[in-house]
């Protein structure tokens, strides 16, 4: 919150989103599809590029219509939005059946993602157009850098290599893998190793702020 | 008071009714496509369960509509000719309920043994269902069966972890080895 009370800046508004607010890392929202789908690198390509898709599409709309918006059925508009757009990106993605094959069934779970509620509510909602822009951007290139890391760690350690668009990209030839990697316990060690990652450095870089 | 609710009601009513609208815009200009790639991955699953006979598969929009009426799953029936153009078999696509719906394609050859199955939509449970459905080698269990209808956990074992959808193949087999009787009964037209 110390970051949204200094001046707002639009280059800011889009950086926050890799560290000070990631979604994931730092705000801890949106986990269930993360952790699910970071097996695969290529999966988390056309997961990231959706979520962004929705979350700048839901952030614009909401902040355009946030003086329209009653507070007592805010949440039910805000779903209404976010579930539209969601559909949009479903009903295109069905008429590339090579991506849709692939990702059909985590679609909808966007609608559920609790980033995008997140930031409707507590940032696009009461935010100019343009800041809720980048702010969408920005938290949706976060979450997609992070899965992307996460994605990366667990396919090539896990698998022994990296497929994307079936092709091998990197190919470590080794026999034993550690498979719990791309089961569901992998997914939260990275995750865990990753948060501990991040707050190692920000602790680092500023020290003493984190006593206090 | 009333006129509050109202207000509200009316508020969220305007941003449904612009929301209806540009989803039923967008569907209007992908629906053509979304029809022609499913009729796509239907025949491309009725010419893989087919493969093993092997026959051709031609859409035959006849027995469609004769075996319709009385298996409302039914979504489309394809002829599978051998390369003298003889009828060597059939391939069922129809709807069975799995955990979610499953639509499959289903091969018949003329002596009622299932001569593959294929998935055309796998919505199962992802790491579950969905494992059993894109399983070649649990399908391929199935291959051989028939006339007779088969019973799960007899015939054939059902996957751990995906009981619901391994009933859900079953029955679409069974439904499939039904029509095939009925069209045997039938004369088969």
């Amino acid at each position: 919150m110390i970051v949204e009370e200094k001046k707002k800046t639009l280059w800011g508004e889009l950086r926050k989103g890799f560290i000070t607010t990631n979604p994931l890392l730092v705000l801890m929202v949106g986990l269930c599809s993360a952790l699910a789908i970071s097996t695969r690198v290529e999966n988390c390509i056309f997961m990231g590029l959706a979520v962004i898709f929705v979350l700048t599409c839901s952030n614009v709309i909401i902040s355009l219509i946030r003086n329209f918006i009653p507070d007592q059925v805010r949440i039910p508009i805000y779903i209404v939005v976010i579930a539209s757009f969601v559909t949009i990106v479903d009903l295109t993605l069905k008429t590339i059946p090579a991506v849709y094959e692939r990702l059909g069934v985590w679609i909808p779970l966007i609608v559920v993602n609790c980033i995008i509620l997140a930031r409707a509510e507590g940032y696009a909602s009461s935010a100019k157009v343009s800041h809720a822009l980048m702010d969408g951007l920005g938290i949706g290139m976060g979450y997609t850098t992070v899965l992307l890391i996460m994605s990366v760690f667990r396919e090539l350690f896990g698998t022994g290599k990296i497929v994307l668009f079936d092709k091998t990209i990197i190919n470590l030839h080794i026999k034993a893998v550690p498979v719990i990697l791309i089961m569901f316990p992998g997914a939260f060690i990275t995750f865990a190793l990753l948060s501990a990652l991040l707050q190692w450095y920000q602790a680092r870089k500023k020290p003493g702020t984190e006593e206090g | 008071m009333m006129r509050h609710v109202l207000n509200l009601g009316l508020r969220l009513f305007l941003v449904c009714a612009v929301a209806a609208a540009g989803l039923g815009f967008t569907y209007s200009l992908v629906k053509d496509r979304i029809a022609q790639e499913e009729a796509k991955r239907r025949a491309r699953a009725a010419e893989a369960v087919l493969s093993s006979i092997p026959a051709q598969p031609e859409e035959s929009e006849e027995l469609t509509a004769l075996l319709q009426p009385d298996f409302p799953d039914l979504i489309t029936v394809f002829e599978g000719l051998d390369e003298a153009g003889r009828r060597a078999g059939y391939a069922f696509v129809l709807k069975s309920k799995g955990y979610n719906f499953i639509t499959m394609a289903v091969g018949v050859d003329l002596e009622g043994k299932v001569t593959g199955i294929k998935a055309v939509t796998n919505e199962e449970t992802p790491g579950l269902g969905a494992v059993a459905l894109d399983s070649e080698e649990y399908l391929a269990k199935f291959q051989g069966k028939g006339p007779e209808p088969l019973t799960l956990k007899v015939d054939v074992d059902a996957w751990t972890g995906a009981t619901f959808t391994s009933k859900g193949i079953a029955n679409g087999v069974n439904m499939a080895l039904e029509m095939w009787k009925r069209l045997q009964e039938g004369g088969g037209v």
